[in-house]
């Protein structure tokens, strides 16, 4: 774990980096270096979140199911704060990962389960699905669903592209 | 007709308790004026006795009457029921009338029930009702709610801010103290208020009870704002806490004003025990909590007696806290803190159930109790009108709370990333509430001259805090004419109207579209679970510890086998699924998966109606409510404590119940979907397969009444088909029906 590395690539301090170290072993219990599906089940408050299981597959890479902490501290690094003393540095260079974009991206990520760059209506459905409870019918969520495409769509795919998320 | 009159007056003294006897003593004749006054309540009934059984006897000598009233012998639990009753009955009455809670607040109400009561026992007695004493209520009165609050506490929330909690009780306490009393001596100096005679020593002994939260009030008015959480946590933290601080320094204070001189070596010993009150407090409620778990371990064989351990223990220890002058809240709160875990986990689950609800019972009594006799207490002539000083010292206790907020806020915001905003600092400033607490301790101050004046004032703070605060919680803020006695009713009153302003400045002037809503929700629940994930990383080591000293030798000493939370949890959540079966097929869900490849389908046919649908306004509105009132909360904008409702019948313990029910179907569907259709490679089966089988683990352990890391342990080894385990008890009913919910689902497949 190359603390300079994470330094200048992504901006965490030395002293998030040791916290979150810390967490991470706390959280692997198998101590193998590496954390699993399982290892994030067990946070309880996860577990009622209704958004657990897509948040918690957001850290995993496509295929795989582990995670090491430097995937960990990636996907972590989306969320922190934007500081002004960072705009100026580095134009050139890749964009931080906790700009806004990034981290909106993330947040579409969560949404658009097939990758396809749009949220489509199901996909929508679903995650309404989850965030509301069982008193509402399939209609009404359907008409739900509708009605914030419509909102957003502005180029009529009836889908949500990035962009139009962005806005 | 001679004869029924015994029998009227046995009847209205039963129907109305001390009032109406009151009530049928003045309508008759004030013969008896001359009966030397006594501050007690009870004294005004044997008058009445007396009389009744002088006419009874002097008019009826020669008869035996066949019903014969002897009042003296249940006199003192008759009268204590009396006014439990009517308490209750005004509670009832309250809510009866619907409009009434919504304008203003119970505690509000019960102190005019109070102040009505008092003021017709004057006018009737001319002479001062009975003022609660401080003996009834530091020994019977305040323990059950406190023990209420300690039980209930969400620890993980409170020991998350203990430090914040701990600063603002400690740090905060003793700059308001020597704020108030050094503010309040300077107007004392100022000649036009005739108030010189009242030294500094005074003002800060009456400075360090006035300047105490009281536990009792924020309880009251903060569970009808709904703030959220850790703000919630924040204050009702601190208010219980900070009786270590007022202990010590009252008693300091106290001393101090009995000594001829001061020297600093006896200001070093107050601060020294300060630490002795607090930590010997915790002390003790830990020893007790302790023993009360262990004691529990043996008590499989009575079961009836469980629910009763758990308030003798906390009980004892808030009496043995006491008598060694350690502070008695603190160590109540440690003990039920401490043995929460390993007694839930022992005792039954019926008895488990009675501690609860006996818990809120007493702790609902002793309120209500509480602000009745507030009300009483404050008519009468124990008061000395000084407005000058009155006005001032409500105007300090405010000015010098803000100021504390202010500036720990600071230092506390420089170490945290969840800065505590402004809004809630107001919050935390404006809900710095007096209550009983202070009222009782200036009764128990020392006889001199001004003590009426310091009575007067603390009545007033108290009443202003307790009204305003309360009333403005609920809403208008605009009728505050209330008594003809208090001037000043801001505060209370308007804190809430004040909360929904800071809020509604904030927000935008356009409704937000349905799309933002979800998307902001979306992202709202999104940062909580990543919030989670990254933890708490202080405190987490700390905690680490606590579980690893606690699964090593804790568990073994103070818990019984293991097998009993095992089969109480599955039980639960077999009960939870067959609910939750039952009302899904009730609105007819069950067909919520096949009709998703049906929607593919003509989705063409049935976007484009509904689209114009959505572009209906009514539609939209609908929709919109909708969201409002369905989407489920993020877990930290809700009330940490109630003190109405149980735990687990809170809504967001429901829908979070729901959220896991609904989740364990989708797995479940995606479960069976994949060993049926063969397209997924080999790793999202096992993936599914796993993640079925440690969700479902996980799913029964939130259910959990008990200890969470014994269930985690147990699940491990569960296989993928069934979550229940088979253990020998659960009745075959229950099994038989989950086996059909099993069906139903699978057949729809």
């Amino acid at each position: 774990m190359n603390a300079e590395w994470h330094l200048k690539h992504k901006g965490v301090s030395h002293s998030q980096i040791t916290r979150l170290y810390s967490r991470f072993t706390s959280l692997d219990k198998g101590e193998n270096g590496t954390l699993s599906r399982e290892d994030f089940q067990r946070i309880p408050e996860l577990a009622i979140n209704p958004l657990g299981d897509r948040i918690i597959n957001a850290f995993f890479p496509e295929g795989e199911d582990q995670v090491n902490f430097r995937g960990f501290m990636r996907t972590l690094a989306h969320f922190r704060p934007i500081e002004d003393n960072e705009k100026s540095k580095d134009q050139n260079g890749p964009e931080p990962l906790n700009s806004r974009s990034n981290k909106l991206h993330f947040a579409f990520r969560l949404y658009d389960l097939d990758k396809d760059d749009k949220i489509s209506r199901d996909e929508l459905l679903q995650v309404l699905r989850m965030m509301v409870g069982v008193n509402i019918s399939d209609e009404q969520l359907g008409s739900i669903a509708d009605r914030t495409i419509q909102e957003a769509d502005q180029d009529g795919d009836s889908a949500i592209s990035f962009a139009e998320f962005v806005k | 007709m001679e004869g029924q009159r015994p029998g009227c007056r046995a009847a209205a003294a039963v129907l109305a308790g001390s009032l109406l006897s009151s009530v049928l003593r003045a309508t008759r004749v004030r013969a008896l004026r001359g009966s030397p006054p006594m501050p007690l309540l009870e004294d005004v009934i044997p008058e009445n006795v007396s009389w009744a059984a002088e006419e009874a006897q002097g008019n009826e000598s020669s008869e035996h009457a066949f019903f014969s009233l002897d009042y003296q012998h249940v006199q003192v639990p008759f009268e204590i029921t009396l006014w439990i009753m009517l308490a209750s009955l005004a509670k009832i009455g309250f809510h009866l009338y619907n409009k009434l809670p919504s304008v203003v607040p119970e505690s509000c109400l019960l102190i005019f029930v109070g102040l009505i009561m008092g003021g017709i026992i004057y006018g009737l007695n001319d002479k001062s009702p009975p003022v609660m004493d401080s003996d009834i209520f530091f020994l019977y009165l305040l323990p059950p709610i406190v023990l209420d609050a300690g039980y209930f506490m969400p620890s993980r929330p409170f020991f998350e801010n203990i430090g914040t909690i701990l600063l603002y009780a400690v740090v905060g306490t003793v700059w308001n103290v020597f704020g108030i009393g050094f503010s309040l001596y300077g107007i004392c100096q100022v000649k036009a208020f005739h108030l010189q005679d009242v030294s500094l020593l005074h003002n800060l002994l009456f400075g360090s009870l006035i300047a105490a939260v009281d536990p009792v009030a924020v309880l009251a008015v903060f569970e009808e704002i709904h703030v959220n959480e850790k703000l919630h946590i924040l204050v009702f933290g601190e208010s219980l806490l900070n009786d270590a601080v007022t202990v010590v320094l009252y008693k300091l204070f106290r001393s101090f004003c009995e000594m001829p001189t001061i020297k600093s070596v006896d200001v070093f010993a107050g601060v020294g025990k300060f630490f002795v009150v607090g930590l010997g407090g915790v002390l003790v409620g830990l020893i007790f909590g302790m023993t009360a778990a262990f004691t529990t371990r043996f008590t499989k064989d009575i079961r009836v007696i469980e629910p009763l351990f758990v308030f003798l223990y906390s009980y004892l220890s808030y009496l043995t806290a006491e008598m060694f002058h350690l502070s008695g809240i603190v160590a109540i709160i440690a003990c039920a803190m401490g043995m929460k875990r390993y007694v839930e986990a022992n005792i039954s689950l019926k008895s488990h159930t009675t501690v609860k609800y006996f818990m809120k019972m007493w702790s609902s009594v002793s309120d209500t109790l509480i602000f009745i006799f507030l009300g009483v207490s404050t008519i009468g002539e124990n008061h000395e009108w000084n407005w000058p000083y009155i006005c001032f010292t409500v105007i300090f206790c405010l000015i010098w709370r803000a100021l504390g907020v202010l500036v720990l806020t600071f230092f506390v915001n420089r170490f945290h990333v969840n800065t505590i905003t402004s809004k809630d600092q107001f919050i935390i400033a404006y809900g710095g509430l007096r209550g009983a607490i202070c009222f009782s301790l200036v009764f128990l101050l020392p006889d001199f001259p001004r003590k009426k004046l310091f009575i007067a004032a603390t009545t007033v703070v108290i009443l202003f805090t307790v009204f305003v605060q309360v009333k403005t919680i609920w809403g208008s803020p605009a009728d505050v004419k209330l008594i003809f006695v208090f001037v000043v009713m801001l505060q209370g009153m308007t804190i809430r109207p004040l909360v929904d302003l800071l809020a509604v400045k904030r927000k935008r002037e356009s409704a937000p579209t349905v799309g933002e809503q979800i998307h902001i929700r979306f992202l709202d629940h999104l940062l909580a679970g990543i919030e989670d994930i990254s933890g708490h990383w202080g405190q987490y080591y700390w905690k680490d510890k606590l579980e690893y000293f606690n699964s090593k030798y804790l568990q073994k000493i103070l818990l019984r086998e293991y097998d009993q939370p095992k089969s109480s949890i599955v039980l639960l959540y077999e009960k939870l699924e067959r609910k939750h079966a039952i009302e899904l097929a009730e609105a007819g869900q069950l067909g919520h998966a096949p009709s998703h490849p049906s929607l593919l389908n003509d989705r063409t046919v049935i976007i484009d109606k509904k689209l114009e649908d959505a572009l209906n306004p009514d539609v939209l509105e609908n929709i919109q409510e909708i969201l409002a009132r369905n989407l489920y909360r993020i877990r930290r904008t809700g009330p940490a404590y109630n003190r109405h409702t149980l735990p687990g019948e809170a809504e967001p313990v429901e829908r979070a119940k729901e959220i896991l029910i609904l989740r364990h179907k989708s797995l479940r569907v995606e479960v069976s979907g994949s060993d049926t259709a063969s397209s997924r490679k080999e790793k999202d089966d096992s993936y599914s397969a796993r993640g079925d089988s440690s969700t479902r683990p996980r799913l029964c352990r939130s259910f959990t009444v008990g200890n969470a890391e014994k269930v985690r342990e147990v699940k491990r080894n569960r296989s993928k088909s069934v979550c229940v385990i088979p253990p020998p008890q659960p009745s075959s009913t229950a099994w038989g029906e989950k086996k059909e919910m099993e069906k139903e689902l699978t057949l729809e497949m």
